[in-house]
């Protein structure tokens, strides 16, 4: 019973070599490979000549699980080329290993990812003993780039060291009994003929044991569950999809360089990759110069020479090319020494090496293979709704069919396809629009373009919902596009997203440098949470999440941002704005820190390196939030309770006086910034609160005019966030305060212009020093009321420097 | 009087240099050393490998945490023409590193120049007996060579610490012996008046990350440098360990009994990671402290915690004492990094389990200010 094992790495050359080279050998009558067994019946569709890579691609979803997983194939997969081989020779191909979406494969999104991470402490010992960074140095030490002979034993020594005694977790444990069933039924099958079996390395040492006694029956391809949806096809891959699996999904990084070691072997990898960072990096302008390419080269042979190798490995040319062309000082490490996809921040050379290992051969499939299920879904869908002519259309989103339709064509829209282009809609901000318009014309490019969503997912609304998930990734710390993100999956009605993406969007969120891009996105997704019954977005839990996510972010951001008086900042008033709204309305529902909340604007407003604006909006942040803390006692933040709740907080908020603080931030330089931010987030509580009404009042009137023209336009614009029937209750106040008679609205409707009212107060306070001058001091009561109308009269007439300097 | 005694015994000697301190584990690697060696080299380029990454089997220890490739790049560097640039945030044992490295390559590694703002060529390059030039006027008997002379004659390799603190012009004193390897001692006649580096001869130096702004370097020198950015080590267990170990030894030299809490030095730990990287565990960013948050750093606050607990209460440190101690070090004199901290103690803490985290929380009001 001639079985023939080989424990391979996937996506290795080596490996790949050794595959080919043992099924030339043998010549076996069956070739098993690890992969799923769905598949065997449609092995053909695999040989039928597509340029690699490409991936089968899984997709399963039931009442509780979805899931979607790829097994990627390249030129160098040994997986794929015991596939080619073994058909060349005759041999029967079967895929033995139980399909992706099998309950034993959940979470996992690459069938071909890398076992070594499950068994961190052993390589960890073993890069220590052989003195390299990692698992992948190490990979390359021991098998690319050393000699071939005594391949097959090392690897076999290597899987067995690595797996050790552990034992196998459940998953493993399920799929090696049904591998194994496979190679018994193969072996009694194949009588005297040989039998190679391709798995991945960890895999043999029990299918040995395992393969060895049990029944000899062929097993059966598991079926899907009843009530469940799924499937598996080939879809079109490319090497950068390839390089951004990390963590435990990451196969080999750097399939360009990896591509071209199997085609023309490591010395003449290694020049191509010397050859092509330097051209990239020339192409940018980067300065190379042929003494940095000889002290790359000198550097990368000197390497291979101190680590044993025979010609430089893919780390011995990285670390030379490293050495020659970086002259400063790198701010995060070097990625090749440590596991994981790029990280920001990294040196732009480094970026282009990244890239040219990376490569960028996307992959083709033959045009006879069956078309990935998402097209004929996205024709039914097309179809069903009556979209798949040419035409224009107007929606109206609140009629519901209007609506699905709607939904329809933002999910294609999404995934790229052409030929579907909106020309009116509702855009990402708060505009009430509820029509669309769509222009629907045929397109050429539109069957491609559908195969290559393809690879996202089975409907349309999986894949929609993937492409969306990517997007997030994608978008990292630029806010404004993750707002884009999340509206777009309200308007294609995805509610929800994978935890994956939940992940990637609360870390985009949580990497934002600016206020007023969290504070946009806060607004417009608090809104769709609170109100949004067009789109579904009502209380959804994701949005719920973003808005957490952004609240915090405000919050320490706002503590951060520090300067001198500069010009109120409308987007972070309005951040701090839309914290209030998010902490107001949703801060029970989320339960968000409302505490840690007010005591941080209290620190902000009390801070003297923070801007006015945002010292004003905090302190506004605190007295809007003062009701709901008292009324939310005695609860409070998140940490008490664990241990000790009875020792009180020293950061207990006390209660809010107002006309104190209004009176401490009272400087005329910054006043009206400091307003503005107050204003902005509580604009209620001043109106309600006379006392403060009329202290500024009094502070404004107290102002030497110098002073008080110096503020006008900054006090202008904090009135402004006073509607018009407000600034009326403002000026009604003003009158009363005066004892005079008449409205706050005929104060207001005063005729004049502003910019007039000021170069008249120029002249009157011209005329008063003249007067005081020669002995003859007047002064009036109404001038406080005077500049009450500069500041809140006639909406609209900004009082521009230009005005200032014609009056 | 008494006369001044300069040479202590070995055993007296506070800090004996590397290959002093390390001697058996050198003659062990010299005596164990086949491989081929660079000309001028007392170690093959594998042997000296192993005495800075260590080697169980010949009982070398790990004197250097991180990647084995750093040590790599660093020894071909100082094989070939170009000379080796140790650049990173301070107390990530650069100067360590450097000096292991100078007595792995030469054996010895007291040829150093220490940089700062009153670094003249003299003390680079070569001076005068003054005494011996006026008598006799200038001769090989009345030149003083300095590192930099006696490294390129002798065939060593030159430690130049701190270069950036040195003037833009004096650091470039160092072009010509790097690019052409001579030096010329214009003063001197013949054949004597110009001195060319024998095999050997190399330059390790280490600059400061933080003290770019001080004094840059020229392009022209920074050519006949390969970089090599040392890191904070990158394991969070890594760091944790070495704490621990490092504070309990010095809590001990203290008198105090009371092992450090492995709790408490994890909120330590985490916390000094954190605001060095300028990332939460959670993915926040953050602006990094202006002051330095090295492991060294956080072994001297541990040490600190310590103290604090056993001497204040007789007990181990807490969290309490963590906050205590993190204003002196973490904020020193500036008030924007106290403000930071102040911060990071408000905000990123509460969301974490554990109850040395709440406690950190609570204590946040012992900050100053």
């Amino acid at each position: 019973m001639p079985v023939t094992f080989i424990g391979v790495r996937h996506h290795s050359p080596a490996c790949a070599r050794l595959v080919a080279d043992t099924i030339d050998e043998l010549r076996p009558a069956y070739v098993l490979i690890e992969g799923p067994a769905d598949l065997n019946e449609r092995i053909g569709e695999l040989l039928l000549g597509h340029q690699l890579p490409v991936a089968v691609f899984t997709s399963y979803r039931d009442d509780e699980r979805r899931h979607g997983s790829w097994a990627p194939f390249c030129d160098y997969s040994p997986e794929w080329v015991a596939l080619t081989r073994g058909r060349a020779v005759g041999a029967e191909l079967r895929f033995i290993d139980l399909p992706a979406w099998h309950p034993a494969f959940a979470g996992r999104s690459n069938r071909y990812a890398d076992a070594e991470l499950r068994y961190a402490d052993v390589m960890e010992r073993l890069c220590r003993g052989f003195g390299v960074d990692n698992v992948d140095a190490l990979w390359d030490h021991l098998f690319e780039i050393a000699p071939t002979d005594g391949l097959a034993e090392r690897l076999a020594t290597y899987f067995d060291l690595v797996r050790g005694e552990a034992a196998a977790g459940e998953s493993d444990t399920a799929r090696e009994a049904y591998m194994a069933s496979w190679v018994r039924a193969a072996a009694a099958s194949a009588g005297d003929r040989p039998v190679v079996v391709v798995t991945g390395g960890f895999h043999r040492p029990a299918l040995v044991t395992l393969a060895a006694t049990g029944d000899t029956e062929w097993p059966a391809a598991p079926r899907l569950p009843e009530g469940a949806l799924g499937g598996s096809y080939l879809v079109p891959y490319s090497f950068r999809r390839l390089d951004a699996f990390d963590g435990y999904q990451s196969g080999m990084p750097s399939p360009g360089y990896y591509q071209e070691l199997w085609e023309s072997g490591p010395s003449a990898a290694a020049r191509h990759l010397v050859t092509s960072v330097a051209g990239r990096l020339r192409n940018r302008k980067q300065p190379v110069s042929t003494a940095d390419l000889i002290a790359a080269r000198a550097t990368a042979d000197g390497l291979a020479m101190v680590r044993g190798h025979a010609s430089p490995a893919r780390a011995d040319v990285l670390d030379g090319l490293a050495s020659a062309l970086v002259n400063e000082a790198l701010d995060v490490p070097l990625p090749w020494s440590s596991r994981g996809t790029l990280r920001a921040g990294s040196h732009p050379v480094v970026v282009e090496m990244v890239a040219a290992l990376s490569g960028n051969r996307v992959g083709r499939l033959h045009p006879g293979t069956p078309a990935p299920p998402l097209v004929h879904d996205l024709d039914a869908e097309l179809a069903r709704a009556g979209l798949d002519g040419a035409g224009d259309l107007d929606l109206d989103l609140t009629r519901p069919g209007d609506r699905s339709r709607s939904v329809i064509l933002h999910r294609v829209r999404v995934l790229g396809v052409p030929g579907f282009s909106r020309t009116a809609g509702p855009s990402v901000g708060l505009d009430p629009a509820l029509r669309e318009r769509w222009a629907l014309r045929p397109d050429p490019g539109r069957l491609t373009a559908v195969i290559e969503a393809g690879a996202h997912g089975a409907t349309l609304a999986d894949a929609c919902a993937a492409a969306l998930a990517e997007r997030a990734v994608l978008a990292g710390r630029d806010v404004d596009a993750l707002a884009a993100v999340l509206f777009d999956a309200a308007l294609a009605g995805v509610t929800e997203v994978s935890d994956r993406a939940l992940a990637d969007i609360d870390a985009g969120v949580a990497a934002a440098p600016d206020l007023s891009p969290v504070g946009r996105m806060l607004a417009v997704v608090l809104t769709m949470w609170r109100h949004d019954r067009v789109f579904g977005t009502i209380h959804s839990a994701v949005l719920g999440r973003v808005v957490t996510a952004a609240v915090r972010r405000i919050l320490w951001l706002a503590e951060g941002a520090h300067g001198g008086a500069a010009p109120a900042d409308l987007g972070r008033i309005a951040a701090l704005a839309a914290c209030r709204d998010a902490l107001r309305h949703a801060g029970r529902a989320l339960s968000l820190d409302l505490h840690g909340a007010v005591e941080t604007a209290s620190r902000v407003s009390a801070d003297p390196a923070a801007p006015p604006d945002l010292r004003g909006a905090a302190f506004g942040l605190r007295w809007a939030l003062a009701d709901l803390v008292t009324s939310a006692l005695p609860a409070s933040g998140p940490g008490s309770g664990v241990t000790g709740a009875a020792v009180p907080d020293p950061f207990e908020p006390v209660g809010v006086d107002a006309v104190r603080a209004v009176r401490g931030a009272f400087v005329a330089a910054t006043a009206g910034d400091w307003l503005a931010g107050l204003f902005a987030v509580a604009r209620e509580e001043v109106l309600h609160d006379e006392e403060v009404v009329a202290l500024l009042d009094d502070l404004l009137s107290g102002m030497g005019t110098e002073d008080f023209l110096v503020a006008l336009p900054a006090l202008r614009q904090a009135f402004e966030f006073f509607p018009p029937r407000e600034r009326e209750t403002i000026a009604g106040r003003l009158l009363a305060r005066r004892g005079l008679g008449g409205t706050g609205r005929s104060l207001l409707r005063s005729a004049v212009d502003p910019s007039v009212v000021a170069a008249g107060m120029r002249l009157d306070e011209r005329v008063d020093e003249l007067l005081s001058s020669v002995g003859l001091v007047t002064g009036t009561g109404i001038a406080g009321l005077v500049r009450g109308v500069a500041i809140v009269g006639v909406e609209g007439a900004g009082l521009s420097t230009e005005t200032e300097g014609r009056a | 009087m008494k006369e001044l005694e300069v040479t202590a015994p070995a055993d007296q000697v506070q800090r004996p240099p590397a290959e002093v301190r390390y001697a058996d584990e050198l003659a062990r690697l010299r005596a164990d050393d086949t491989a081929a060696r660079p000309p001028g080299w007392v170690l093959s380029v594998q042997a000296a490998r192993r005495f800075v990454i260590g080697d169980d089997r010949l009982g070398v220890s790990r004197k250097f945490v991180g990647d084995p490739s750093l040590i790599d790049r660093a020894l071909i560097t100082l094989a070939t023409s170009r000379g080796l640039m140790l650049v990173g945030d301070p107390g990530t044992a650069k100067s360590l590193l450097s000096e292991l490295l100078a007595a792995a390559v030469s054996g010895d590694s007291t040829l150093t120049i220490q940089g700062g703002a009153a670094t003249t060529e003299d003390q680079i390059r070569y001076s005068w007996n003054y005494a011996l030039l006026v008598a006799d006027g200038p001769s090989t008997r009345s030149l003083v060579p300095a590192p930099l002379l006696r490294g390129m004659a002798e065939g060593r390799a030159v430690r130049f610490e701190e270069i950036t603190r040195c003037p833009l012009e004096v650091q470039d004193c160092l072009l010509s012996p790097l690019s052409d390897r001579m030096l010329a001692i214009p003063e001197l006649t013949g054949p004597e008046s110009m001195v060319f580096a024998r095999d050997g001869f190399t330059v390790i130096a280490t600059a400061n990350t933080r003290d770019r702004g001080v004094n840059d370097m020229s392009s022209a020198l920074k050519r006949r440098f390969n970089f090599e950015t040392v890191f904070p080590i990158a394991d969070f267990d890594t760091e944790l360990t070495l704490v621990a170990d490092e504070a309990g030894k010095l809590l001990r030299r203290s008198g105090v009994t009371a092992e450090p809490r492995r709790d408490v030095l994890e909120v330590l730990v985490t916390t000094f990671r954190e605001l060095r990287g300028g990332e939460t565990a959670r993915g926040d960013t953050m602006e990094r402290l202006s002051s330095v948050m090295s492991t060294a750093e956080a072994v001297s606050v541990a040490h600190a915690v310590g103290l604090r607990g056993w001497f204040l209460r007789g007990e181990s440190g807490n969290a309490e004492d963590v906050v205590a101690c993190l204003a002196g070090t973490a904020a020193k004199d500036s008030p924007e990094d106290l403000a930071k901290l102040r911060r990071y103690l408000a905000q990123q803490v509460d969301w974490r389990t554990g109850g040395q985290w709440q406690e950190l929380r609570r204590a946040r009001h012992l900050l100053p200010g």
